[in-house]
């Protein structure tokens, strides 16, 4: 039996890289297309401020971006270090995406954003564009395969156990790319990404437009940020209802907790606004409820019922009866002394062995496990309600504050009254931590929605670890934190500097900073497409 | 599908190799030039000379590395689980040399700082010199076996500790893989860089060459006479499920030479290894980089997979448990899956050679002091 | 087909912001100090 801190320190670990994996990769997923867009522009109309927007947040894209790929690197080795059952156990068919986004994705965003940076000499305007083109097509194809992989994670569908090699094994390629949880999955954080660049590039432009400074500049940084941003902010409200559609299907045990949905209520179900749920007496205490969102948001209908936690842990306990007939068959047939009943049962059960494997934090016999201890592993189906819930609501709240920012952002820019309201500037401007709560709370319900299991159903994430000491961690999570932490010291202090300086940055003399400095050229000595005609 | 599942499995053993090798020959070459950067470049635009060398490539070479790991994965999925965390320190050292990279790279010339810049120069140099040293480490471990054994529900258990990697042997493969990188960055920047960088850079180029053709013959003979190989006695059927425990194996000396007695042709892989150093060494001297780095290439393949053919078919023998050993047959993914990657690898290497090679097309050049002190600010 | 669905959602979305910003270049002024505070 596995020690259960050494299996917290595991998750501890791989929440924290991930977590912070997290912080820069959703800039990345958005700025690249900003990028896009801007020079997208400057190619068609050729006025040298659309080439300077793209150099001047190329300048901060390439700050974070260097940063996403340090910690990108920890990502991809840590399901081997970290968690080498997991590996062996799901390799097969986990592998894949994982290889695929190497050959297909990173491959394409590195090569090309090196020649993002340093080809402007070297490059036509369209070859530069295609190359900044082609570096955010990768980094979003990075996300397809990843949300592919950690679909499988939610719902492994496309894959089978099998009894000689023990471990799951691939049965369809298809399947697993089309999965549904991962296709709303990646639309889904695409998009939250594609935001987190708008309110990035719309919060640093309004601090310009507060300021007074490089006008030009920000006002066209700001409309870019609010088309590309509002588009994207209704996409990813839209995706997120979809994604609690799919976990009604699929995660059921999931939704209930989101929504702390105790009992099965009579259809049509009503959605908790607020509330305290509480653990231990199952129900949740001063609750605000709007009725029959609930059954809409999970079955898209007014009259089906949405299962509720205490019925979904009655199922999982059936569950784990039947999945200790499976293990009791695996174990006779292994052992060589399988008849073929036994092959019969396993084929019948094996379905739910995983259940079964859940009483290993019980007992090493999983077979004789007493009802007792079948309770017990029937409870811990049932992830933390209180953290979930709240956290699903951070994420919520922040998104529907985005929304009202882009809707009233992009109608005030359009009749150009948007620098007349400060507070709405000052909104975008301290609402740039906005998509990150969002995207931070959005990735832990979605993972700490998932235990017990590290993948759905299949495998329990206690079971999931290498063999490594509590000492091994403690030293590996002590580097992590000293090392990122320095890291983002020097990258925030960098980020800061240069949004600070803005386009003055670029040294070309026709940015604020220059000006006022005296000596160096202004705009009227800029090339005339820099000017405004 | 096309291949069997025996011929198959005979192929992913090729592309891993494949793919280590472009490794060593891509991201070798940023890695070899960031080692070498403090003691090449004697002031700060020298050595902004030589990191805009590699400046448009590095990242692009380094996916060579992280693709590696992910075939491994996807591949080999039991090597992928039992060697990374059985070598959890070795692979933290490696990830966190490895993080000075991408920063070092992209934030050194942002500030004018001397101290800052300076700092950043030897975060390079360990973020390539130590990746490499302990990559050769691990290779001169798995040569000797590494103790870990499978429970009763496949679950891998490593029983060493962190320093027993540190051995001589071990260190001696070390030394090989740091000068064989290091051989390889001297000759890119040989290519790359006016005069008084490239006649520092000849210079380092043979000196690597030297230490490499002195270590690569040591651990050979070493390899012949003081380290025991392995080598499978019962016989299953290469074709059958991938089952890792449950075979023969004995341990004797001088096994890992068996290949070369039985299949003559694989002495091509040391050989070329030793030809290109030697080579490499030749046309530096005689001024001729581009050879020179074409030799340094063959000398990356060559070490390669001489480290493969020797241990062929183990990957990971078990000093432990030798019946345990993972094997090129029984470490494996499905049919399924080996052939779903073969057709991935089929369609995107060709893809990436070609626009790598447009990226290396395009961004060629001398990269002159000139050039960096008037473009101050777009450079790296 | 969500992913297909991501296709024309992310071609949608960028030629919003090009349209946006050169809708606005050509409607009204950007680089004066202070016509697009003016409200015309
Ligand atoms: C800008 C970021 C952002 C915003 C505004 C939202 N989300 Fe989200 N959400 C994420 C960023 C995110 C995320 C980081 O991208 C997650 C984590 C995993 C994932 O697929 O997306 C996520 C997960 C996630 C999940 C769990 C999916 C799963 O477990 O498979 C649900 C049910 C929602 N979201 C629902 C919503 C709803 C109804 C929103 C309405 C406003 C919403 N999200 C806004
Ligand atoms: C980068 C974005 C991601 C974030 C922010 C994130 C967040 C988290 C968090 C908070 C946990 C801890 C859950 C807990 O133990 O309570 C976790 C665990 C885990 N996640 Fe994710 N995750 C991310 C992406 C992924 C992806 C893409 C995969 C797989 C492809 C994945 C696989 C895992 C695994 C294996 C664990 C450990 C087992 C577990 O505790 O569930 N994660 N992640
Ligand atoms: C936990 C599983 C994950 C692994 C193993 C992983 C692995 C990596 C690696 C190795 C890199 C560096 C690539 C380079 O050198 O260019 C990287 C960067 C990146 N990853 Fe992840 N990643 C994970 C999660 C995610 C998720 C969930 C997404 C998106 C939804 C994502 C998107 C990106 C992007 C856009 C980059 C580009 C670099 C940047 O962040 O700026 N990754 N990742």
């Amino acid at each position: 039996m596995l020690d259960p801190d050494f299996v917290e320190l595991s998750r501890w670990q791989f929440a924290l890289t991930a977590l912070y994996h997290f912080i820069f990769v959703p800039l990345t997923l958005g700025l690249t297309w900003i990028l896009v867009i801007m020079e997208s522009v400057y190619v068609m109309t050729g006025k040298q401020v659309y080439k300077d927007m793209v150099k001047f947040w190329g300048k901060l894209f390439g700050i974070n971006f260097a940063l996403g790929v340090t910690t990108g690197l920890t990502m991809e080795f840590e399901f081997g270090t970290n968690w080498a059952y997991y590996s062996h156990y799901v390799g097969d068919v986990f592998g894949a995406p994982l290889a695929i986004e190497g050959l297909m994705a990173f491959f394409l965003e590195s090569t090309f954003v090196g020649m993002f940076f340093l080809g402007w000499e070297r490059l036509s305007r369209r070859q530069h564009l295609i190359v900044t083109f082609l570096t955010a097509l990768g980094t979003n194809l990075s996300a397809l395969w990843i949300l592919v992989a950690n679909g499988w994670m939610q719902n492994p569908v496309g894959a089978e156990f099998n009894l000689e090699t023990m471990r799951m094994e691939m049965t369809s390629f298809a399947e697993l790319f089309f999965n549904p949880v991962a296709q709303v999955k990646f639309i889904h954080t695409v998009s939250a990404g594609y935001v987190a660049g708008s309110m990035f590039v719309a919060g640093i432009s309004a601090y310009y437009l507060l300021k007074r400074r490089d006008l030009g500049f920000a006002r066209r940084s700001m409309a870019v940020a609010l088309g590309f941003g509002l588009a994207s902010v209704c996409s990813v409200i839209v995706l997120g209802d979809e994604s609690g559609y799919e976990a009604g299907e699929v995660q059921k045990m999931k939704l209930a907790s989101i929504e702390a949905e105790w009992n099965t209520e009579e259809p049509p179900a009503a959605f908790t606004l607020v509330g305290i749920p509480d653990r231990d007496a199952m129900e949740t205490h001063g609750a605000v409820k709007i009725p029959y969102v609930l059954g809409l948001i999970a079955k898209r209908a007014i009259d089906e019922e949405v299962p509720g936690i205490k019925d979904l842990m009655k199922e999982n306990e059936a569950r784990i009866r039947s999945g200790m007939v499976a293990y009791r068959a695996m174990t006779a047939i292994r052992g060589g002394r399988g008849t073929e009943q036994d092959r019969a049962l396993f084929d019948m059960y094996k379905k739910d062995l995983g259940y079964a494997l859940l009483l290993k934090r019980y007992t090493d016999k999983v077979v004789d496990a007493s009802d007792e201890q079948i309770r017990m592993a029937a409870k811990d189906t049932v992830p933390d309600v209180g953290p979930l819930f709240w956290t699903f609501r951070a994420m919520v709240a922040s998104g529907f504050a985005m929304l009202f920012l882009f809707v009233v952002g992009f109608v005030m820019m359009a009749r150009r009254r948007i620098e007349k309201h400060r507070w709405l500037l000052r909104g975008f401007l301290y609402g740039i931590p906005l998509p990150w709560i969002a995207i931070e709370t959005g990735w832990f319900v979605a993972e700490y929605g998932r235990q017990p299991w590290a993948i759905g159903e299949v495998l329990p994430t206690f079971l999931a670890t290498s063999s490594l000491t509590k000492t091994d961690l403690i030293i590996s999570i002590s580097g992590f934190v000293a090392f990122y932490t320095v890291l983002a010291i020097i990258e925030f202090y960098l980020m800061f500097k240069f949004a600070r300086l803005g386009p003055s940055a670029l040294h070309s003399g026709r940015y604020h900073f220059e000006k006022a400095a005296g000596g160096a050229p202004t705009l009227a000595d800029a090339p005339a497409a820099a000017r405004k005609d | 599908m096309i291949f069997d599942y025996e011929t198959l499995k005979f192929i992913w053993w090729l592309l891993v190799g494949v793919l280590l090798a472009g490794f060593a020959i891509m991201d070798g070459m940023d890695m070899g030039v960031g080692a070498l950067l403090p003691f090449l470049g004697k002031n700060d635009a020298e050595r902004r000379v030589i990191i805009n060398t590699v400046g448009p490539h590095w990242d692009g070479n380094q996916v060579w590395f992280i693709t590696a790991g992910g075939a491994i994965f996807a591949a080999w999925p039991a090597v992928y689980a039992a060697s990374f965390s059985g070598f959890y320190f070795a692979m933290l050292l490696v990830l966190f040399a490895l993080f000075l990279r991408p920063v070092g790279f992209d934030y050194r010339s942002k500030l004018d700082d001397p101290r800052w810049r300076n700092t950043w120069d030897w975060g390079l140099l360990v973020g390539s010199a130590v990746p490499a040293l302990v990559f050769g480490v691990a290779f001169g471990n798995l040569l000797q076996g590494v103790p870990f054994h499978y429970d009763d529900i496949m679950r891998p258990w490593y029983t060493g500790g962190f320093f027993g990697l540190l051995n001589p042997f071990a260190l001696l493969t070390g030394v090989v893989s740091l000068s064989m990188i290091v051989l390889h960055g001297a000759t890119f920047l040989q290519l790359r860089t006016e005069p008084v960088i490239a006649d520092r850079a000849r210079q380092a180029a043979g000196l690597a060459a030297l230490v490499f053709i002195a270590a690569f013959a040591l651990a050979g003979i070493w390899l012949a006479f003081g380290i025991d190989g392995y080598e499978i006695v019962s016989d299953r059927p290469h074709g059958a499920l991938p089952v890792p425990v449950g075979k023969e194996v004995v341990v004797a000396a001088g096994a890992w030479l068996e290949n070369y007695s039985r299949h003559p042709v694989t002495l091509l892989a040391p050989l070329t290894a030793f030809g290109g150093a030697a080579l490499a060494l030749l046309f530096s001297r005689a001024g001729r980089p581009g050879w020179a780095f074409f030799s340094s290439a063959l000398v990356q393949i060559g070490t390669i997979f001489t480290a493969g053919v020797s241990m062929f078919p183990f990957i990971m023998p078990s000093s432990t448990h030798p019946g345990h050993s993972l094997t090129m047959w029984d470490a494996t993914s499905s049919h399924l899956t080996l052939n779903v990657m073969f057709i991935a690898a089929v369609i995107f290497v060709p893809i990436i050679i070609a626009y790598t090679s447009w990226n290396f097309w395009k961004m060629w050049r001398v990269v002159t002091v000139k050039e960096i002190e008037e473009q101050t600010h777009l450079a790296y | 087909m969500w992913y297909f669905t991501w296709i024309l959602g992310v071609l949608l979305a960028l030629s919003f912001g090009i349209i946006n910003v050169m809708w606005l270049e050509n409607e009204t002024c950007l680089d004066d100090e202070e016509c697009e505070g003016r409200g015309d």
